[in-house]
């Protein structure tokens, strides 16, 4: 029969598809590197300019003996005060205030440091694992004196650094955010081992344990303000040193923290860190009330004139005047001018020289550079005084200007690789929802089967695309092999896009106008579109438009998903009294409505539930009895997918995760000293990955097929019992992931998606035809599942900003640093809801081919067989359609105000929610293909 | 045929009945723009809104009570039977508690649709009440409690009179917009304007109002595209 062709092979094929265009729009919206324009910096004069006008400059030699930079990571603007760091905030020579620029994590924030120039935005995905390593900056211009280096700390400086420093220490592990003291000891440690030496010119010290307690603890944690004197520690050790006589201290944060502890977000709280400087002998600061405010590539100009190295070339950042007082007039004139001359070099090669000599900034470097001369002929004067400030005064806006303009045009977009990402999408979600509504006329449409001569078309036509690029110039790759590569991508795009075009003729034709080439009477829907349930599928995609309301999507989420269980509630009720007062005829209706309102009473327990969730953070008090709670009622509810011997598995399962958190302090448990605790951490976890695996044997023991299967078995039974054993023992990982007081979130889920589907139910009896009835159902069962799996998604505590991945339960159990663990670990938790809402529907529409008495039984066609044919495929299409839709807007909203801050993150949760759906997908259609031919077996046994 | 079917007083009380509801809401927006301030929108003693729109279902009601005057010579014993009972205590407390459980129901939707549960009780209550009175209270008004149960729930109760049938219809239209303009009245929570009009409930306030002025106008054209086109063919007969 044709409606119950599996569609797996097919939706397989369009989500790769759509993947690989996904992939190809990042690359091409946020291009890695800059290679392309490098080539063109080059022409930049690398050296330090020794003539203004025929006249010979000097430049200054290094202000300080010994440069230390402090770097605390998460170091936010409010953290260091009179209290927490006394002898740090009270003999600062000055205090300023750096605006950090997004991502802001710490590997993008460290480039930033180094050469001075804004980094990109995919950075924030190479910050974990790969970092490619610099060619120009502060620590190489050093190199390139012979003078000394030195470092101890986060490894990352090492992976950008790898022979830039002379010396150092890095810690083995800086993403193992457990690790609260000892890296930072190690580092204090080598301090001390450095200051007894005095070779050095410029020691950096980066401490992670301040980052780390925010990630695992939040930023009100109390562990913060010991670390927090501990820091002042280090400054006051240094501060005091006796045999430091010309030093100059920098006290900074890469980047700030959150409230709630995570970073990578545009908060004020992230993007705001202190820059104190300590120098003997200074002009204490004078207290002034504001702070000033400059940005953290302005410190890379600075420390290379005060270090008297060249300016990085990437550098455009302006000078800090606060920070040139140690040097005399003459000097920090020409610091000004050397950085004002470096950024009009910049501005020549990225803006065209033409352009550049027509601006006002231009004609201000013009004067400034005459009002110089003045200043250096006239020798110190009453009259160069003016001149002195007119020509700094020019410098500083015209730095400023040109810094401001440069960070505008760093903004790159590489739009073949765009349009081919987004035609790639596109077509694949347009192809997949069509082939999704005319579920019965795919045959006829023929989108499912592939035609070899519409694809030697496709290949051609691309081929054709590409020699006419390549010789227009449009396109330009580095190798030919690329151009090959690209054809790929090019030609499916193609062939998709014939498929709809086709596709949508037919459609749209009046039904008689070629009855030889197309079918004789008009195509029809073959799925029921129920107006309310599109709308706020409507909604929720079209508000993805403003920024607004991706940063409070989950408002929208909760709004709609609410009104969705409300209103199928309500028609439910309403479905029911009226029927049951049918042959009364008004008389006893009260009471009719209150037996059935009663007979409802478990959805209005779920409305309440999921008004509790809105709230579940707040419920910190009784944490340890919630915690208890949950973990039973997830029991209960897992016992009826069990067999004995797996919910006891489960159930000491369970009782070790609680006493996993009780050993963390998180819960009441009993009271063991703190090492003893420490020490039974890992054999704890262990023991729960044991009961963990006992559960999974078991299961998929009493599923698989033996020799003499009774007769109830069969392909959807099996199906269903290796699905559940799946979805037990995902739900007993989560278990173990989850913050201890979102473990109450794991039953509700499951309790609120059953009271749901029994709520669609109801729709079954009522439509005239009954394919059409059954495939209401399940759209609406489809819709429900994706609308509550976000709502918990946005319930756990998850957002559109980055700052709020929860990267703790990455560690649990571990002792090091392990990529795919953290990865797998951190996807599982932030994920936990949608992958088990789309188990569940999988489960029950398996499972409802043996549920009696909802009027499904009878039905032709069977319910669960749609499985394969029509849940899935409909699933991926609503999952991807909004982020096909949301591509688009990208490049509509390309040069957007909030495109980095707002946008950019949605674009990767949206990604890589499509990856995790893939990966899902992947796994239950394997599984699904596997057991596709049981029946017949079972059957052939029978007979 | 076409003029037989046109009826010359429902066409009346149609329009007298729209034209009740827009200028209810009329008064609304007179007395928010005299007003200035929005702020007091959610206060139950400060805003004039609640009483506004009780005193317009009211009128509403005493419309359709005198036009049904008319038609009293042709009721059928149920009919007349239930306008007897009209005015028992039992009816009246029926009512009431109908009236009240929506209230509470509303309430509830309310707070599950994302209003705060710990605080702004007064706003809440302010809000259901108004949608109560824009959906429930005229069919309680017209029938009574028990006759409001039914029409709900019933296929078509042999007791609703031929001129209450026109002003439950147009009760309709005026309850489906006030529902679907205080839902869609939370659009603009979300958005970073700053706005003091932005808090809760005034958006869902004046969206109500809004709504059920829209539904009012599209029952209008409903009623006068019938007008023009019995018209029309009058002329062309």
């Amino acid at each position: 029969m044709e409606e119950h062709k599996s569609r797996l092979g097919y939706t397989f094929f369009m989500l790769t598809f759509f993947l690989c265009g996904s992939i190809i729009f990042l690359i091409g919206f946020y291009p890695a590197s800059y290679s392309f324009s490098a080539e063109k910096e080059n022409s930049i004069p690398s050296d330090r300019p020794k003539v203004l006008h025929g006249l010979k400059l000097e430049p200054p030699p290094p202000s300080y003996d010994s440069f230390i930079l402090l770097v605390i990571d998460a170091l936010r603007e409010d953290f260091p005060n009179a209290t927490t760091m006394p002898v740090a905030y009270e003999r600062a020579c000055e205090k300023l205030s750096l605006h950090v620029d997004i991502p802001t994590v710490t590997m993008p924030r460290l480039k930033s440091i180094t050469t001075g120039t804004l980094s990109n935005f995919i950075d924030i995905a190479l910050n974990v694992g790969h970092t490619e390593q610099l060619d120009d900056s502060l620590l190489h211009r050093l190199k390139k004196q012979n003078r000394v280096a030195t470092f101890a700390g986060d490894h990352t400086w090492i992976q950008l650094f790898p022979t830039e420093f002379t010396r150092h220490r890095a810690n083995n592990d800086s993403f193992y955010v457990n690790d609260f003291y000892d890296g930072d000891k190690r580092v204090t440690e080598s301090l001390n081992l450095e200051l007894k030496r005095t070779d050095w010119t410029l020691m950096v010290l980066h401490y992670l344990g301040l980052d780390h307690i925010g990630h695992v603890e939040s930023h009100a944690s109390p562990k913060i303000i010991p670390k927090l004197n501990e820091m002042d520690e280090v400054v006051k050790r240094i501060v005091e040193y006796k045999n430091l006589t010309n030093y100059l201290l920098m006290l900074t944060g890469d980047h700030g923290m959150a409230d709630g502890g995570g970073h990578g977000g545009n908060t004020p709280q992230e993007t705001a860190v202190p820059l104190y400087l300590y120098s003997k002998n200074c002009s204490q600061s004078k207290s002034s009330s504001k702070l000033h405010r400059y940005n953290q590539i302005d410190l890379t100009p600075t420390l290379s004139i005060l270090l008297s190295v060249e300016i990085p070339t990437m550098s455009i950042g302006c000078l800090i005047p606060e920070m040139l007082q140690s040097l005399s007039k003459e000097q920090q004139l020409y610091a000004y001018f050397y950085n004002a001359h470096h950024l009009m070099n910049r501005a020549r090669v990225r803006l065209g020289h033409d352009q550049v000599h027509n601006t006002d900034y231009y004609g201000w470097y013009q004067e400034a550079t005459q009002k110089h001369k003045q200043v250096i002929l006239e020798e110190i004067e009453s009259s160069s005084l003016v001149n002195y400030e007119t020509a700094k005064l020019n410098y500083i806006r015209v730095a400023e200007k040109i810094s401001v303009l440069l960070s505008e045009s760093l903004i790159k977009f590489d739009y073949g690789f765009i349009a081919l990402g987004l035609g790639l999408t596109t077509t694949a979600s347009l192809h997949l929802l069509l082939s999704v509504l005319f579920l019965d006329i795919t045959d006829q449409l023929q989108l499912n089967n592939v035609r070899a001569l519409q694809l030697l078309i496709s290949i051609g036509a691309s081929l054709v695309f590409l020699v006419i690029g390549h010789l227009m110039n449009i396109i330009m790759t580095s190798s030919m092999l690329y151009s090959v590569l690209l054809i790929v991508p090019l030609s499916i795009a193609f062939y998709l896009g014939l498929d709809i075009v086709r596709a949508l003729v037919k459609i749209s034709l009046p039904p008689s106008s070629f009855p030889r080439l197309y079918s004789p009477r008009r195509l029809k829907l073959s799925l029921p579109l129920p107006k309310i349930l599109f709308l706020c599928y409507a909604i929720r995609t079209f508000t993805l438009g403003s920024s607004s309301f991706i940063e409070y999507e989950y408002r929208t989420w909760y709004y709609l998903g609410n009104t969705l269980i409300l209103l199928t509630a309500l028609r439910t009720l309403r479905r029911r009294i009226t029927k049951a007062n049918v042959e009364l005829d008004g008389r006893h209706l009260s009471k009719i409505a209150s037996a059935c309102l009663w007979q409802h009473r478990r959805i209005f327990v779920v409305l309440l539930l999921l008004i509790l969730m809105r709230y579940v953070y707040r419920l910190h008090v009784i944490k340890s009895t919630l915690m208890i709670f949950s973990l039973f009622i997830l029991w209960a509810r897992l016992r009826k997918y069990s067999q004995s011997a797996q919910s006891v598995a489960t159930a000491v399962g369970f009782a070790i995760i609680y006493a996993f958190r009780g050993l963390n302090g998180q819960v009441q448990f009993i009271n063991i000293s703190e090492f003893l605790a420490s020490r039974l951490v890992v054999p704890t976890v262990l023991a729960f990955w044991i009961c963990f695996a006992l559960v999974l044997v078991l299961g998929y023991r009493e599923a698989l097929p033996q020799t003499n299967p009774p007769p109830h078995w069969t392909r959807s039974f099996v199906l269903q019992q290796l699905m559940q054993t799946n979805l037990v023992c995902s739900l007993m990982v989560s278990a173990l992931l989850y913050n201890v007081r979102n473990i109450v979130l794991l039953p509700t889920l499951l309790i609120t998606l059953n009271e749901t589907y029994k709520l669609c139910d109801a729709f079954a009896t009522s439509s005239s035809s009954h394919k059409f009835s059954v495939r209401l159902v399940h759209v609406y069962k489809i819709m429900m599942t994706i609308f509550v799996a976000r709502m918990f998604y946005f319930y756990q505590g998850n957002s559109n900003s980055l700052s709020t991945i929860d990267l703790t339960p990455g560690y649990i159990g571990q002792s090091s640093y392990n990529p795919v663990i953290v990865g797998l670990f951190v996807t599982i938790h932030t994920y936990g809801a949608e992958i088990h809402s789309f188990l569940y529907l999988i489960i029950h529409t398996l499972r409802t081919s043996d549920l009696r008495g909802v009027g499904i039984m009878q039905m032709k066609p069977a319910y669960s067989t749609a499985a394969d044919s029509l849940v899935v495929p409909l699933y991926a299409t609503l999952i991807v359609l909004p982020v096909a839709f949301y591509l688009c807007l990208m490049v509509g909203f390309r040069y957007h105000l909030f495109i980095y801050s707002v946008f950019s993150p949605k674009v990767l949760y949206d990604c890589y929610t499509v990856l995790v759906f893939y990966i899902v997908f992947l796994m239950t259609s394997l599984y699904l293909k596997l057991f596709k031919n049981y029946k017949p077996e079972i059957l052939h046994n029978l007979s | 045929m076409v003029l037989s079917r046109f009826d010359q007083q429902k066409t009346k009380h149609q329009l007298f009945h729209v034209s009740l509801s827009l200028a209810t809401i009329l008064i609304c927006m007179a007395y928010m723009q005299y007003r200035r301030n929005w702020e007091h929108l959610g206060s139950f003693w400060d805003s004039l809104i609640v009483p506004i729109v009780f005193i317009g279902e009211l009128l509403k009601v005493l419309l359709a009570h005198f036009y049904g005057r008319i038609e009293d010579g042709v009721l059928t014993a149920k009919q007349r039977q239930k306008k007897a009972a009209y005015f028992t205590p039992r009816e009246i407390l029926g009512g009431l508690t109908l009236q009240f459980l929506c209230t509470l129901l509303y309430a509830f939707i309310c707070i599950i649709l994302g209003a705060p549960v710990l605080g702004n009780y007064e706003q809440t209550f302010v809000l259901s009440l108004l949608m109560t009175l824009l959906t429930v209270s005229p069919t309680v008004f017209l029938l009574g409690g028990g006759g409001a149960l039914q029409v709900c729930f019933c296929e078509k109760p042999e007791f609703v009179t031929k001129c209450e049938d026109t002003a439950l219809n147009l009760f309709k239209y005026n309850a489906l917009g006030g529902i679907l303009g205080a839902w869609a009245g939370s659009v603009v929570a979300p958005l970073d304007w700053g706005r003091d009009w932005q808090v809760y409930p005034i958006p869902n306030v004046i969206g109500a109002l809004l709504g059920s002025a829209l539904g009012n106008i599209y029952a209008c054209t409903h009623v006068l595209y019938a007008t023009v086109r019995m018209y029309m063919s009058k002329k062309r007969g």
